[in-house]
Order: structure tokens, then sequence, then C-alpha cells
């Protein structure tokens, strides 16, 4: 049983963490490759304050969000006016100084041998409330003007350019929509596993994150979130697969690409008309035979 | 001559970064997208050079052509996987993102699989440093920096003399257009996948040299990256420039900071480059096309 509450709280974790992921590539079309750089700010922040200047946790995770925000302002600014190659080129520079930078200070972050002595705080509880308040926070902005705009600029950022959207805001409020969501994540991961290192946030990390938004469907939040449960879930149940587990992730990936590009679940949204209108073929389904 | 030093170990090291930028290079200008995959098949074709050929005691001339045809035999069968199908059906360029970032934990996945974490290390194919003047050049250095130099004046003989090469400008330029002119776009794109395929082997046996070979060797491809974003995005001869002056740049600061903190400062320099001058040295294209 507390087997399967670690793994549960994990997943649940990642759920945040690709849920952040979710607005920013699946909805606005923008590859983040240091997104995880960005849950290192916010688990390393709270974990240092709350460890070293024992400030109580209720500031500590706000403050490790805003300042990942405040970085996250800084580093979109060039480039959300560009292509968005640029973005995705930029968060892989700004992945490995991270890194670099708390490898190197030592005495603050502990250095390669990482920080320890976080309390656990993050019960499953505290996780899946987590999870759930940042999906219905998600669904709410993808159902809002500025999500709707996120999704005119990844279908074609040239016309929703002539429409009248501010296309670089539109791209800054996504970016720090999705680097304060992770932020959050990495905070929730921080106060789990007690501690944290710098190789836990390298680009691999970001790439799986896409990986899991794109396996799931490309415009569907709940494709992301049932992608991320099957893909962190399967290696779990699978401990004899943990070697392949990044061959198999690619493979199935490769898979959808080619023969389902829209992913598994495509445009197609868990909301409570779909559910009505799928209760209902169901029963159209039966009808004709009943007659019979 | 403590300036001309840092010169000569800065341009050393530039035109490694010099073959990444542009294997990478390539790629952007035909297929506009960028190719995250690279890093890992630098990381891959290094490996296989190491695997067959230096492992048995081969020469560096062996083991480089070893890595060189794998990179480009690897990046071909790349191309089949993972790129071709998202061309013909014309989808989003963000599928070419996701694509090529899979093959990238693909191939880094393969690596892992065979070596573990284990660090392997080429052997010594070089002697003694030379001497001169007060100027001290490694004989790895001198090496890497010739035949980088050998490599990109073929690339860009090819590029701008050759039959292939006006075809692979014209597909860069406008694929539709070029396929009604009578050039074969799938096969002018596959040549455009073995050149940086070759240049990625290349790249990852000297540096294997310069420093060890290990899975996440491929993650200095961000250098590359660095390079052509402070040259001009998809520009062959911005993508050199950038990588000789990153280079330059990097060999001075390492003095001063330590190398440890290295890629913050490189990270800095760009992020200033681009509020600066987003094109580029060269003057790219920076805007989405329609």
């Amino acid at each position: 049983m507390a087997l399967y509450t670690h793994i549960l709280t994990q997943i649940l974790i990642t759920v945040v963490s690709v849920a952040g992921v979710f607005v920013l590539t699946g909805m606005t079309g923008m590859f983040s490759l240091g997104q995880a750089a960005f849950m290192a700010i916010g688990a390393y922040t709270s974990g240092i304050l709350v460890t070293k200047l024992s400030v109580p946790i209720f500031l500590a995770w706000p403050a490790g969000v805003i300042l990942a925000v405040a970085v996250g302002f800084i580093v979109g600014l060039p480039t959300v006016r560009l292509r968005r190659d640029y973005i995705s080129l930029v968060t892989l520079g700004f992945g490995e100084a991270i890194t670099a930078l708390l490898n190197r200070a030592t005495a603050l972050t502990g250095g390669a041998s990482g920080l320890t002595g976080i309390p656990k705080e993050t019960t499953l509880t505290i996780a899946l409330l987590s999870a759930v308040v940042v999906i219905i926070l998600i669904t709410f902005f993808k159902a809002s003007k500025y999500g709707r705009q996120c999704i005119a600029v990844r279908s074609d950022e040239l016309a929703a350019k002539a429409m009248g959207i501010n296309v670089p805001k539109v791209k800054m409020i996504a970016f720090l929509i999705s680097v304060a969501v992770t932020a959050y994540g990495g905070c929730l991961y921080a106060f789990y596993t007690a501690y944290v290192d710098p190789t836990l946030f390298g680009w691999k990390k970001s790439a799986e994150w896409v990986i899991m938004v794109f396996f799931g469907g490309v415009n569907s939040l709940t494709g992301s979130i049932l992608s991320t449960f099957v893909l962190s879930g399967l290696p779990e149940v699978l401990r004899f697969l943990q070697n392949y587990r990044a061959i198999i992730y690619a493979v199935l990936v490769l898979l959808v690409i080619n023969f389902k590009p829209s992913g598994l679940l495509g445009e197609w949204e868990l909301t409570p008309a779909n559910l009505k209108r799928i209760i209902k073929r169901a029963g159209q389904a039966k009808q004709p035979k009943e007659v019979r | 001559m403590q300036i001309v030093q840092y010169l000569i170990n800065g341009i050393a090291l530039g035109s490694v970064y010099a073959l990444i930028s542009t294997g990478f290079s390539v790629i952007f200008n035909v297929l506009k997208f960028s190719n995250f995959s690279h890093g890992a098949l630098m990381t891959l074709s290094a490996f296989i050079g190491y695997f067959i050929a230096a492992a048995n005691g081969w020469g560096l001339v062996p083991t480089i052509l070893v890595a060189v045809v794998a990179g480009s035999l690897i990046a071909l069968l790349g191309e089949f996987v993972a790129f071709r199908r998202i061309l013909i059906r014309n989808t989003s360029p963000i599928y070419f993102f996701v694509s090529s970032i899979t093959l990238g934990t693909l191939y880094e996945g393969l690596v892992v699989l065979k070596v573990g974490a284990n660090f392997h290390n080429y052997p010594r194919f070089f002697g003694k440093p030379i001497k001169w003047a007060g100027i001290v050049i490694s004989q790895s250095d001198l090496i890497i920096l010739c035949i980088s130099a050998v490599a990109l004046i073929v690339l860009a003989f090819i590029i701008q003399k050759t039959r292939i090469g006006r075809a692979l400008r014209s597909v860069s330029f406008d694929r539709d257009t070029a396929s009604l002119m009578g050039i074969n776009v799938t096969r002018t794109i596959q040549f455009a996948f073995i050149v940086s395929g070759a240049l990625a082997g290349l790249a990852g046996v000297f540096l294997g040299i310069n420093y060890t070979l290990y899975p996440s060797l491929g993650s200095l491809v961000v250098k590359g990256f660095i390079a052509s974003v402070i040259g001009g995005l998809g520009s062959l001869p911005g993508a050199v420039i950038g990588a000789m002056l990153l280079g330059i740049v990097e060999t001075g600061l390492i003095s001063i900071v330590g190398s440890g903190y290295m890629p913050v400062f490189t990270f800095v320099i760009m992020l200033v480059f681009l509020l600066v001058r987003p094109r580029g040295i060269a003057g790219s294209n920076i805007q989405e096309k329609a």
C-alpha cells in the first residue's frame, strides 16, 4: 500500500508539472527545454529558505514560485518577439546554466551532492489537492480569452497577428503561467523526496514532459494528464523494463507522430457536455439491438 | 604573447563548436526547425567510433571515418523514421520539434543501454605539445583545427559550387517552388541529413578527444546552438563566426572565472546578444514566416 501511495504521489507531482508544460507546448506551441530548470528554482528556493533560514513553508513556496516567474520573465523577454525556435534554444542554454550554477554554488545548494534535510511535508492529499486545483485553473485559462488567443497563436502566428492578437504578450503570459505551475511542482517535489540534486533537472526531464503532452493529445489537457499517468506509471509497474524506459517512450511517441499526429485524444476534452454525448451515443448504439 | 595564446586556443575550441553549429544550421536551413537530436547523434556516433575503431587499436583517421559514416547513416535513418511522414503530410512544423526531441532521447537511451553511466576515453592519439616562441600548442588542438577547417571548406564548396549544393540552397529558400523546378526535394533533404550527420560524427569524436566519452556528452551541443544564435539562426557563415567568437570568449573567460560557471556566462552572453541584436551577426530571418 505504501508503495502505491508513493507511486501515486510522484505521478500527481508530475501531473502538476506536465499541466504547466501543457499551457506552453500544447496550447501555445512553444517548446521549453529548460522547464525542469524552473522546477529546480522552485525546489531549491523553497528548500533553502526552509532549511537554512527556517522560513515557514507557506511563505517559502510562494517565494520559490515568484523567483521562478521573475527569472522566467528575464529569459522570456528577448525570445517572445522572435520565432519559436529561439525559446527552445534559449531555455536549453538556461537549463545548462542553472545546472552549472547549482553544482557550483556549493555553500548554498550543497553542490553535486544535493540539498538535504528538507522536511517531508507533501502528502498524497496535498499532491492530489494541488493537482486538482492546478487542472481546474488551467481548464479555466484554456476557456478564457487568453487561452483562446494562445491556441490561435499556436495554429498560425501570422494569422493571429493579423486578427489583432498581441502575440508577444500572449506568448509571455503562457510562458510565465507554465513557469509558475512547474515551479510549484518543484516545491511539491522537494518537500516530498526531502532531497534534491542538480542531475534531476536536466533537459531530458523537460523533454520527457513535452513527450507526455504530445503523446496524450496536442490540445487536450485530459490527454496530457492521461498520458502522464500511463507513461510515468508504466515503468513503475514494469520494473524490469526500467533500463528501456527512454527507448520505449521514444518508440511510442514516434509511432504516435507517424500514424496519429494529433496524439491519443487529439483535441478531445473530458467536459460534462462531451461526457453526456458519449453516454448518449452508447445508448443509441444499444437501442437498435433491442429493437431487433 | 598571452593574448596570442588565448586566440589560438580559442580558435581551436571554436572550430569544434563551428562543426556543431554548421551541422545544426544545415538542417535548420532546409526544414526550418531546430534539430534537437543533433547532440545525441554526436554522442552516439562518437561511441560507435570508439567501439568499432578506437577500442580495437585503430588510429585517429579510421576512428573519424567510422564515426562520420555512422553519423550520416543514422541521420539518414532518423530522417526516414521521424521526419519523412511529417514532411509528406505537411503537418504543423511543431511536430518536427517533438520528433527531434524524441529522436534525441532515443539515441541517448541507446548509448546509456550499452555503456551505462560509465566514462570511456579515446586512446592517446597525439604526442607532445609544440612549443614555439613562448606559445604552446597541443597537437590535438592543431590537428582538430586543421581537420575542422578542411571539413568546413569542403562544406562551403559543396554548397556553393556543386549541383546538389545548388539544389540544397533552392530547397532551403522555397521547397514548393524548388519541387516545381524539377528538383527532387526528398533526395535533397536526405542529402542535408547526411551532411549534418557527418558533421555530427566529426564533432562527436573531437569532443570525445577534448573531454571524455560519456552518455550526456551531447549536451555540449548547447554551445553549437548558442553559436548559431549569436551568428544568426540558419546562416552558415554566421554559425562559423559565432562559434569562433564563442570559443575565443570562453577561453578568455575560463582563465578568469573557471570552467564550472562557464555555462552561466555563455547563457548570459546569448541573452544579451538576443536583446541587442536578435538577428545575429549575419542577420537572419527571425520572425515566424507564413
